[in-house]
């Protein structure tokens, strides 16, 4: 969501409030060591803290200002756009059990598309990153396998495959490797024309990230107790919902010496304006996260 | 000089320190697990040493005796319109940003390896463990690979040194005896500064050592023990390089502090050998 806080930052400048805002895309997990260490105003992540980051971070808010998703993309020669996949295969895969393209379990999801028989190699990040955190938080809850051997984490032990760093280097890898399997934020398939594999969700229908599908999953998210909200692996009960779908977070601290400049820019990423920048990569916030945001915004103070 | 030394003193106090949550928790026993896991909270650094020690190795066998032959070649073959030129030319290797190396890994050698390199290896050398498996632009090769041409210019420029501090009147006086030039290298000039070799090495397994930009760029960061020589593994310092930022317990912090403990613990003694070995070699010669 960094081409997002991007455009409100390039927008907020011309406001009236003209208040420069820069933003460097470095990652979850880097974003939330310097906001720890207090070297920035504000950092952004698409995972929750850990409760240990959050001890380390002392008294910060998470909230929520910006909703999108992780996309599976691929680069296989020979193999076209939207490849089906389900949740448990995708997570067979980065357990490799499943290590060839034309393994039975991928060739049933998809009858008619021939398959070669290229080794896959899977591609993860090596530094912390949200995006890690919002696939196996996926993986775990559709794969016991997964749960059991690996589990949800930013910084997850991958048992195979590549690692690199950044959703640049991840999506450089993977375009120069033929088999290679990647995930990122959703923004670099649109802008980097790559395909993407379409994800069963519980319904058993098959999505891609879209603006409907990514609301669908939304409008049935679930509160942990941190009060950051899981999207992930939605109830059939939203057939249209993409189950890779997730809110990223601004993470402030509650006492800022620049609350009385922040809380404005954030009322306004929030605001009605900021989410217009979104759609259709990100759709806008639904109206009752937008107003516990604007209640969490209120908390900070100098 | 003072204030060097205390910073020095401060820096290994504040890694130490880094360190401590994970030195109690695991001990010595670090030196020793194998799993590395945010999730379960358990970290062990055996692989990564493994990988360090391998890819400094590998890379060091491959180094030395080019570094060598180039630094015999300048001394004793080469016509002296050739020696500076080329000597430059080593030395500029070693000017190279290793994050422009490692783009360069990325780019070119890793791409290479996977499509003609690797193939050819597994199809010819495939029975011998090790050798078998999947291409891969990113890995161990191309890791001891990106290594190797960090080292060869620092060993090659010091063996170059040494070699031509040999006095020529000892090699005169060899060929004169009837000594061909390869028995005059091998019999006088060598063993003459074979000690000061040793310390060039060495200080190119340092360097080898404490490599974190282009090893990380090209290795693969694998988070398990790699299956081969084309599979992608990961070094102490790639590891360092790549979590510290981020980390997403305090144990894994800690842990990867005590990761830059055993660096520093590594490069110290391989340093300080080296560093006597020159010292000896020295007084021997009676050069100051």
């Amino acid at each position: 969501m960094a081409p997002l806080v991007q455009s409100w930052a390039g927008a907020y400048v011309k406001t009236p409030a003209a208040v420069t805002v820069t933003y460097g895309a470095i990652g979850s997990g880097g974003g939330i060591d310097q906001i720890t260490a207090r070297t920035v105003d504000f950092g952004a992540s698409d995972a929750p803290m850990t409760p240990d980051q959050a001890t380390a971070c002392k008294s910060c808010l998470q909230i929520p200002w910006a909703l999108g998703g992780v996309s599976i993309e691929y680069n296989v020669k020979g193999v076209p756009n939207n490849l089906k996949l389900t949740g448990p295969v995708l997570a067979d895969i980065y357990l490799g059990n499943i290590s060839s393209w034309n393994d039975p379990a991928i060739a049933k999801l998809n009858p008619g598309v021939s398959l070669p028989s290229t080794h896959i190699t899977p591609i993860y990040r090596s530094d912390g990153s949200g995006t890690s955190f919002v696939l196996t938080d996926y993986l775990s809850a559709v794969s016991p396998d997964w749960s059991s051997k690996v589990g949800a984490s930013t910084q997850p032990t991958f048992p195979t495959g590549t690692g690199a760093e950044h959703s640049s280097g991840v999506i450089a890898a993977m375009q120069a490797t033929d088999g290679a399997i990647t995930y990122s934020e959703v923004s670099y398939v649109a802008a980097d024309h790559l395909n993407a594999a379409l994800i069963a969700n519980a319904a058993g229908t098959y999505e891609s990230p879209t603006e409907k599908s990514i609301l669908a999953a939304a409008a049935v998210g679930t509160t942990r107790s941190d009060g950051t909200i899981k999207l992930v692996n939605p109830p059939a009960a939203a057939a249209d919902a993409y189950p890779l779908s997730s809110y990223t977070y601004v993470i402030v601290p509650e006492t800022s010496p620049k609350a009385s400049v922040l809380k404005p820019f954030l009322d306004y990423a929030v605001g009605s304006t900021g989410q217009a920048f979104g759609p259709p990569v990100y759709p806008a916030l639904p109206s009752a996260v937008a107003s516990s945001a604007k209640a969490l915004i209120a908390k900070i103070h100098s | 000089m003072l204030v060097l030394a205390l910073v020095m003193v401060l820096l290994v106090w504040n890694v130490v320190d880094q360190a401590r949550p994970s030195i109690s928790e695991f001990g010595v026993g670090f030196l020793t697990g194998t799993e590395w896991n945010a999730v379960t909270d358990k970290f062990g650094a055996l692989d990564l040493i493994c990988g360090t020690l391998a890819t400094s190795l590998i890379a060091l066998l491959i180094a030395v005796p080019i570094a060598i032959a180039i630094a015999l070649f300048l001394t004793e073959l080469a016509p002296a319109v050739l020696r500076t030129p080329v000597g430059m030319l080593v030395e500029l290797l070693a000017a190279i940003p290793s994050v422009v190396l490692g783009l360069w890994g990325i780019v070119v050698m890793g791409p290479f390896l996977n499509d003609h390199v690797e193939p050819w290896m597994i199809s010819h050398l495939g029975f011998i463990p090790f050798l078998d498996g999947y291409p891969s632009p990113v890995g161990l090769l191309p890791a001891c690979l990106i290594l190797t041409i960090m080292i060869v210019p620092i060993v090659a420029s010091i063996s170059r040194e040494l070699l031509s501090s040999v006095p020529s009147d000892l090699k005169a006086g060899a060929m004169a005896l009837g000594a061909t030039r390869w028995e005059m290298v091998r019999r006088v000039a060598l063993p003459q500064v074979g000690a000061g070799l040793v310390a060039g090495t060495m200080l190119g397994f340092a360097r080898a050592v404490g490599e974190a930009i282009a090893v990380t760029q090209v290795i693969g960061g694998s988070l398990v023990r790699p299956q081969n020589l084309y599979a992608p593994a990961d070094t102490m310092a790639g590891r360092l390089a790549a979590q510290y930022s981020g980390a997403a317990t305090a144990l894994q912090k800690a842990s990867l502090a005590y990761l830059a403990v055993i660096l520093l613990v590594i490069s110290l003694i391989t340093n300080l050998i080296a560093n006597l070995i020159v010292r000896r070699m020295r007084r021997r010669l009676g050069t100051p």
